[in-house]
């Protein structure tokens, strides 16, 4: 078993505690991520996601429980909480507005300044990161407010993946982008995670996509973990998600519903291309009905 | 630091005080701040601390929720209470050295400026917290409605006080999304010396702005798209009451008025 890079034990939120706002965002979330992993976090919006990935780096500080990176309790030394931030790099949902400088490479080094390396360690690592969102360098001087949305978005993933985390969560990559811009996003993440070996962890709707890249999945609900565990595992409980509000794919449900009506299919198809290969197999009378 | 903004905040309830009509409330609100400052005694501004409390309890909003809308006016209180103190003078003098005298006159100045601020601030948060911003702006666009005679568009104003109030919690959601990108980043905005928690904002202001003025281009298309043109022949969705409940609220403020008046003149101004 590899490296245990985070951990949480009983991890508890409560927002706006003692008024009539009051709710639990999360609660008794106890999860073990291994190093290297590439974890999708799966859930209705307000299950608790984006609360439970901002204690990862400390931005919110738990009601209740630990958080543990890379086995250190983080908020064991309160001054250290910058120093969990550069470890955990987090990226939030539609991170393009949080871009301020005026040229990209000014923008996308100052996560590595604020770490306070030197000017040439920096430049490495914005040269690096532009090209791991797939840029190229004639990028660095432009203003990140004339590029496209798609453009400004890696940009600002950038941003993040310079300052070199062992530890990369995305929340909602993809959201508002169109099909093309999402693959491409996605795309680049896995090529990041296979050059650099660091975690990664993505929040993400689409259930696609998740299947597609992930090794392993956290579905939450209501603000607890409902499962964890590899692909093949979590969707094999397509009833238990679709009650919860959750699709599995499309192609996914196709296979499910003909297992229901008795062919011999597999259920853990994920997408078109698989599925096409299981179908033609049967077709080919390659394996008989039951 | 930005969770102690309550201005504009809307503490949910169905008490007496919510219930009741926004122009009322406001008539109330603006009298009792006049009071708070007619006040010469300690018998009369008793008697209004009083009546505040009394509206407190009636509308069942929690008394932390009043402490907390306090906090960021703390150093004013204190800064007018440290003046008063030394320049008011008169009274028996209590101490003297050099150019410093105290005097009791001072002190009692002093106090009763203290308790003002404080019942000026709490009064307020009673309107806001029991009144949501939309019917509070309503009410106001209602009572100043005699200003259109003087080519005022009172309308106009309240829309623009509408949607400032309206996206107060946006900016703040927006600010604390933004500040958490770049804490997420290594952004350091809780020490250094001024200047240097100046530049800290940068990262923070310039995305605000950006997305502010964003908002407001989308906001008018939107408004156009819904035919929006300003006031004219705009009719209500919820029309406002001003009922018995409202006529005897307001007439007994008026009462109060006289009753600080008699107070003061009875028991002797002390300041």
């Amino acid at each position: 078993m590899n490296e245990i890079v985070l951990k949480t034990e009983k991890l508890a939120y409560v927002y706006s505690d003692g008024t009539p706002f009051r709710r639990v965002a999360i609660d008794d979330v106890s999860i073990e991520i291994e190093k290297g992993e590439l974890v999708g976090i799966i859930g209705h919006t307000g299950s608790g996601k984006s609360t439970l990935i901002q204690h990862f780096n400390g931005l919110l500080k738990q009601t209740e429980g630990t958080v543990y990176v890379k086995g250190k309790d983080i908020w064991a030394n309160k001054s250290d909480i910058r120093q969990v931030r550069f470890t955990v790099g987090l990226c939030f949902q539609y991170p393009e507005y949080q871009l301020f400088e005026e040229t990209v490479a000014k923008d996308i080094a100052f996560g590595p300044v604020n770490m306070g390396l030197g000017k040439e360690e920096v430049d490495r690592r914005v040269r690096q990161a532009i090209s791991f969102v797939g840029l190229d360098s004639s990028y660095l001087d432009k203003s990140p407010f004339d590029l496209s949305g798609g453009e400004k978005r890696r940009v600002a993933i950038a941003g993040v993946m310079a300052m070199e985390p062992e530890i990369l969560v995305l929340d909602e990559p993809c959201a508002g982008l169109d099909p093309k811009g999402r693959d491409t996003i996605l795309e680049l993440i896995k090529q990041y995670r296979e050059k650099t070996g660091s975690t990664v962890i993505i929040i993400s709707h689409s259930m696609e996509d998740v299947a597609k890249l992930a090794t392993k999945v956290l579905v939450m609900n209501k603000g607890r973990v409902v499962a964890y565990g590899n692909v093949d595992e979590v969707y094999s409980r397509h009833n238990e998600l679709v009650e919860m509000g959750l699709n599995i794919p499309q192609i996914t449900s196709l296979f499910v519903r003909l297992k229901e009506k008795g062919y011999n299919v597999r259920t853990n198809i994920y997408s078109v291309e698989e599925g096409r290969k299981e179908l033609l197999s049967i077709l080919k009378g390659g394996r008989e009905n039951d | 630091m930005i969770k102690d903004i309550t201005i504009g905040q809307y503490f949910p309830g169905n008490s007496f005080v919510h219930k009741l009509d926004p122009r009322a409330k406001l008539i109330i609100t603006v009298l009792f701040m006049v009071l708070i400052f007619m006040c010469k005694n300690f018998y009369s501004l008793a008697f209004m601390l009083v009546l505040l409390a009394a509206a407190i309890a009636v509308s069942k909003v929690p008394f932390k929720m009043f402490f907390k809308s306090l906090k960021p006016i703390v150093p004013i209180v204190i800064f007018t209470t440290i003046l008063n103190i030394f320049y008011v003078t008169g009274g028996t003098v209590l101490f003297s050295w050099r150019f410093i005298t105290i005097s009791t006159k001072g002190i009692f100045t002093a106090l009763f400026m203290a308790v003002r601020i404080v019942a000026l601030i709490i009064s307020s948060s009673l309107l806001t917290y029991t009144t949501t911003p939309t019917m509070l702006t309503d009410g106001l666009e209602r009572l100043l409605s005699p200003l259109n005679k003087l080519h005022i568009q009172v309308h106009t104003l309240a829309m623009i006080m509408t949607l400032a109030l309206r996206f107060i919690p946006t900016l703040i959601e927006e600010v604390d999304k933004i500040m958490n990108a770049q804490k997420a980043r290594g952004a350091d905005l809780e020490s250094g010396n001024i200047l240097q928690r100046a530049k800290a904002l940068v990262p923070i202001l310039v995305p605000l702005f950006v997305s502010s003025i964003r908002r407001a281009y989308e906001l008018a298309f939107a408004m156009e798209c819904r035919c929006y043109s300003g006031g004219e022949g705009r009719t209500r969705m919820k029309k406002m009451k001003f009922g018995l409940n409202e006529s005897v609220t307001v007439l007994l403020s008026v009462v109060s008025i006289a009753a600080v008046v008699l107070i003061n003149n009875l028991f002797g101004k002390i300041i």
